[in-house]
């Protein structure tokens, strides 16, 4: 298996853009739902592609899974996965401020997932002198529309149709939780090594100033 | 004489973003905390003029650390530096004592601005 090698310091201060990223996600998100969003400190690991459906599987009790992928400049992209928990999610709407028959769940998950992601990326991306483009987000799972499939399958089953191209990659994992309406949405970022490789040339030039 | 700094943050790089810009008057007597129990035995057990805080950290959080201050009755002047800049957060930190909230990454004129206001430099 390839390496991706993040030295300490690397580490460090890529956890710190993500940090960064990840509060003004959750400030956009917080306004957006006109609450509180409780953050978690993110975590990063090395996954191989071989066992990532293994590694999602502590993520994967959840009632809708959206991924959408994202592509900068020099290589850099990656996969996110927005993965919901809501312990009551016919209070979606509620949260969204849709009235009932507005949009159906689905189209609002798909809505909250675009804002987080796009969010997120933006400021990812502008603290490495870069800038994102992306899919469409893309509904790979959800309770309400296919009560036969679990969210584990239609993940290893998106895993292998898109065979990802890659066989290590950092997953990064950020987690929302939103108290007042006992809602979650765990965000998974899938950076695969090449695009770590430009990332890790971009955080030494960061690091050559401390 | 100078005054004694205490930076608190998870975050190696972040500490030094904040020692690298902290004025000539409070660099020269300076300690590090990486978590908010490691901050808060540094505050129980020594006079600690200023802290430097972070939030969102693993063990004990900021808001973890300024309830032990309040709870312990320490005297420091804090000064929170966190990326969580939802304005509910900002508030509660602020009914929690702290000074200034300031949104990472902290810049310079904003930390000085700060620290004017409040009579420290």
């Amino acid at each position: 298996m390839n390496n991706v090698n993040l030295n300490d310091d690397q580490q460090d201060c890529l956890q710190e853009i993500i940090n960064v990223a990840m509060g003004q996600a959750s400030d956009q998100l917080a306004r957006y739902l006109d609450t509180f969003v409780y953050l978690k400190v993110p975590s990063i690991e090395q996954v191989s592609s071989q066992h990532l459906s293994d590694t999602l599987k502590s993520e994967a009790q959840s009632v809708a899974v959206v991924s959408q992928g994202f592509f900068g400049y020099e290589g850099i992209r990656g996969e996110a996965l927005l993965m919901y928990q809501p312990k009551d999610s016919d209070r979606l709407a509620d949260l969204l401020g849709y009235e009932p028959d507005e949009l159906s769940v689905e189209e609002q998950i798909i809505d909250l997932s675009s804002i987080l992601t796009t969010t997120f990326l933006n400021v990812f991306a502008s603290q490495i002198d870069n800038q994102m483009s992306y899919s469409a987000p893309r509904l790979l799972f959800s309770s309400n529309a296919d009560n036969n499939t679990s969210s584990q399958s239609s993940i290893s089953e998106h895993i292998q149709h898109n065979a990802f191209n890659w066989e290590v990659a950092l997953k990064v994992k950020i987690s929302y939780q939103v108290t007042d309406y006992s809602f979650n949405c765990d965000m998974i970022l899938l950076i695969p090594e090449s695009a770590i490789i430009n990332i890790t040339s971009v955080i030494d030039r960061i690091l050559e100033d401390y | 004489m100078s005054l004694s700094v205490l930076i608190c943050d998870d975050s190696n790089m972040a500490r030094k973003q904040v020692l690298r810009i902290l004025p000539e008057s409070l660099s020269e007597n300076v300690q590090l905390a990486t978590n908010g129990v490691e901050a808060l035995e540094i505050l129980n057990n020594q006079a600690i003029d200023m802290l430097f805080l972070d939030l969102t950290m693993p063990v004990v959080d900021g808001i973890g650390v300024l309830q032990g201050i309040k709870e312990a009755g320490i005297t420091v002047k804090v000064f929170v530096i966190s990326a969580d800049i939802q304005p509910e957060m900002q508030n509660k930190v602020l009914e929690l004592g702290a000074k200034a909230f300031l949104r990472k990454p902290v810049q310079l004129d904003v930390l000085n601005s700060h620290l004017k206001e409040h009579g420290i430099i």
